[in-house]
């Protein structure tokens, strides 16, 4: 219960960064925007939206996952036995969970050849690494999100992604 | 193994887990990646995982995602969507057939803004059944328009599914928006000329709705001014040139939220629950898009896409046959398939072919984007029709499946017109953008 209620406040924090980040995306546009029709156009608009755009993605993943809101193709769902419906429900819980560890392995180790290279947004000189450590962090929440959730539906057969708690 | 093998054992693979109700992007980055790896080692997976990953979730274009659903939904939450709706309803509504109609027009405008014919389903229909209902519509004609009205929005931009197509295949997303603003409104008319059908030859399908005043028609026009208003000035900015589709979204998301302040329709409350929405739909596409730029190379490093080309040219079908096939391929699909994930699984084998025939890709756009919609509302899948069923219980499913029989025929008719005719598509994009 400890566990999950954790888990919840960090998926809670993940979003409310990515739905930070799409405010914050509406008012770089809207700001180079008007600014471009007074001759002066938000310097680096560009890099602030690319990067914003990491957290914003890989901020509401966890979330995605915690409201069910992968799309699958059910077309089969009512022919299969329930056991083997939950089975499926436990494989894809893990194989996101593997899925996102692997991209906040893989991001993590790229983001020591940014450090080595020095690679930083074109006009702001932003580092890189330090969008990608996020990237990280963020998919680790996610991937964390999942695997407990395959932890739950295989000891207590609850299916967190029905609780609507959080999802409100 | 050859690479053709491996190939076609990975497409098994993928059908198999999909089968099985893993997430399509899951399945798409497992197959991908174990591929991959098969066929040009770990190390190659591991790097395309890491640089697609940042690299597609720092890409500046693909914000207009986020940005047009946040649009929608605000817009939504403000009731600024009902309200074309209800102007729609002011001016035709007392014609034969007039509130069916009404809510093409609504229904069509609401999934344009919110990018969801599905979502338009849902929404009109709690409002327009009703309605429908009390004037002593026939329930297939109330059920049909309500199940279909929203495809045709689908057309008309801002438009998710031509970002996606337009991100998978490096297209211009302004020369798509464009190109489907003709075919929209032409769908659109068709729709509404199904109905004028309809209710000529069987009366009883739609009786007058209810006369409304100049006063109230002036009323529930002015009502619609700042949606219509915000569309001309997105639509419009790429059009003239003044803004890019990046953006277009961006000050369409923030007019929408000036207006809901302004107007008091909109509080922080709704907004922040508006942005998360956007936020978690947002993650689920971009999901997929990265999973697909990992199942990409895998598909294009087995050659599957040139030896279905090979395939199809060997039929000697000719440009338009080979493009009909390809077209019958899709409808088939979408009778099973989300048109989305379809669109990313089959753009890497389909598009090569179409580029090697010399066929426009924005063409090709519209009528993919056209021909997945028709899997909303076709058996046995036809979630839109679920999705109605749920607002009107009382009707039998295959009530309403006859009941979006004749919009089904008239996308057939639109994409038949649309194949003779590509200036329908090409003639905005080629005289504004080139």
């Amino acid at each position: 219960m400890i566990v999950r209620k954790w888990a919840d406040r960090l998926i809670g924090l993940s979003a409310t960064l990515a739905a930070i980040g799409l405010i914050f995306e509406v008012g770089v546009v809207l700001v180079d925007v008007v600014g471009r029709s007074f001759g002066k156009p938000l310097y680096g608009s560009q890099d602030l939206i690319g990067m914003t755009m990491v957290i914003l993605v890989f901020g509401a993943m966890a979330l995605c996952d915690r409201k069910g809101g992968h799309i699958s193709v059910d077309l089969f769902e009512r022919y299969y036995p329930r056991a083997m419906n939950h089975f499926i429900d436990v494989i894809s819980a893990l194989l996101g969970a593997v899925i996102f560890f692997g991209i906040a392995w893989t991001v993590y180790d790229s983001s020591k050849w940014s450090i080595l290279l020095n690679h930083s947004t074109n006009l702001l000189n932003l580092p890189k690494f330090w969008f990608q450590y996020a990237l990280c962090g963020l998919a680790i929440v996610t991937a964390i999100g999942m695997a407990l959730r395959a932890i739950e539906l295989t000891f207590t057969k609850k299916d967190i992604r029905f609780d609507r708690r959080l999802n409100e | 193994m050859s690479a053709a093998a491996i190939g076609i054992t990975g497409i098994v693979a993928l059908l198999a887990l999909l089968a099985l109700r893993i997430p399509v992007a899951f399945a798409m980055f497992a197959v991908g990646f174990v591929g991959i790896s098969i066929l040009t080692g770990t190390d190659a997976a591991l790097g395309l995982l890491a640089s697609e990953s940042f690299t597609l979730a720092s890409n500046t274009d693909l914000i207009v995602i986020p940005l047009f659903i946040l649009m929608g939904n605000v817009a939504t939450s403000t009731g600024m969507s009902r309200q074309l709706y209800d102007a729609a309803y002011a001016i035709v509504g007392s014609f034969r057939g007039g509130l069916a109609s009404a809510t093409i027009i609504g229904c069509g405008g609401f999934a344009a803004l919110s990018g969801s014919s599905v979502a338009s389903a849902l929404t009109m229909g709690k409002v327009s059944i009703k309605e429908m209902d009390r004037f002593k519509y026939d329930p297939r004609l109330s059920t049909g328009v309500v199940a279909a009205g929203g495809t045709p929005g689908i057309l008309i931009p801002p438009s998710t599914g031509f970002v996606i197509y337009a991100i998978l295949t490096e297209q211009s997303i302004g020369r798509l928006f464009l190109g489907g603003v003709l075919p929209g409104l032409m769908l659109l008319s068709l729709f509404i000329l199904a109905v004028m059908l309809l209710c000529t030859i069987w009366p009883s399908y739609g009786p007058k709705g209810p006369k409304t005043s100049m006063s109230q028609k002036a009323r529930a026009m002015v009502g619609a001014g700042p949606i219509v208003l915000v569309i001309m000035l997105t639509i419009g900015g790429i059009y003239g040139g003044l803004f890019s589709p990046v953006e277009a979204a961006g000050v369409g998301a923030g007019l929408v939220i000036i207006y809901g302040f302004i107007s008091r329709s909109l509080d922080l409350k709704t907004l922040w629950s508006a942005t998360r929405d956007s936020v978690v739909t947002t993650a689920t596409v971009m999901l997929i898009l990265i999973s697909a730029y990992l199942f990409n190379p895998f598909l294009a490093l087995s050659h599957i896409p040139d030896s279905v080309g090979e395939m199809l040219t060997s039929l000697n079908l000719g440009v338009t046959g080979t493009l009909l096939v390809i077209l019958a391929i899709y409808l088939v699909l979408g009778c099973f398939l989300e048109g989305f994930a379809m669109l990313v699984l089959t753009l890497p084998i389909f598009f090569p072919i179409i580029m090697e025939l010399g066929i426009d890709p924005i063409w090709f756009g519209v009528l993919v984007v056209l021909t997945l919609e028709m899997g909303l509302i076709s058996p046995p899948v036809g979630i839109n029709v679920f999705i109605v069923k749920s607002v009107a219980p009382n009707v039998p499913l295959s009530q309403i499946f006859i009941g979006v029989l004749p919009f089904w025929a008239m996308m057939i008719v639109a994409l038949l017109i649309i194949i003779a005719f590509p200036q329908i598509v090409l003639f905005l994009p080629d005289t504004m953008i080139n």
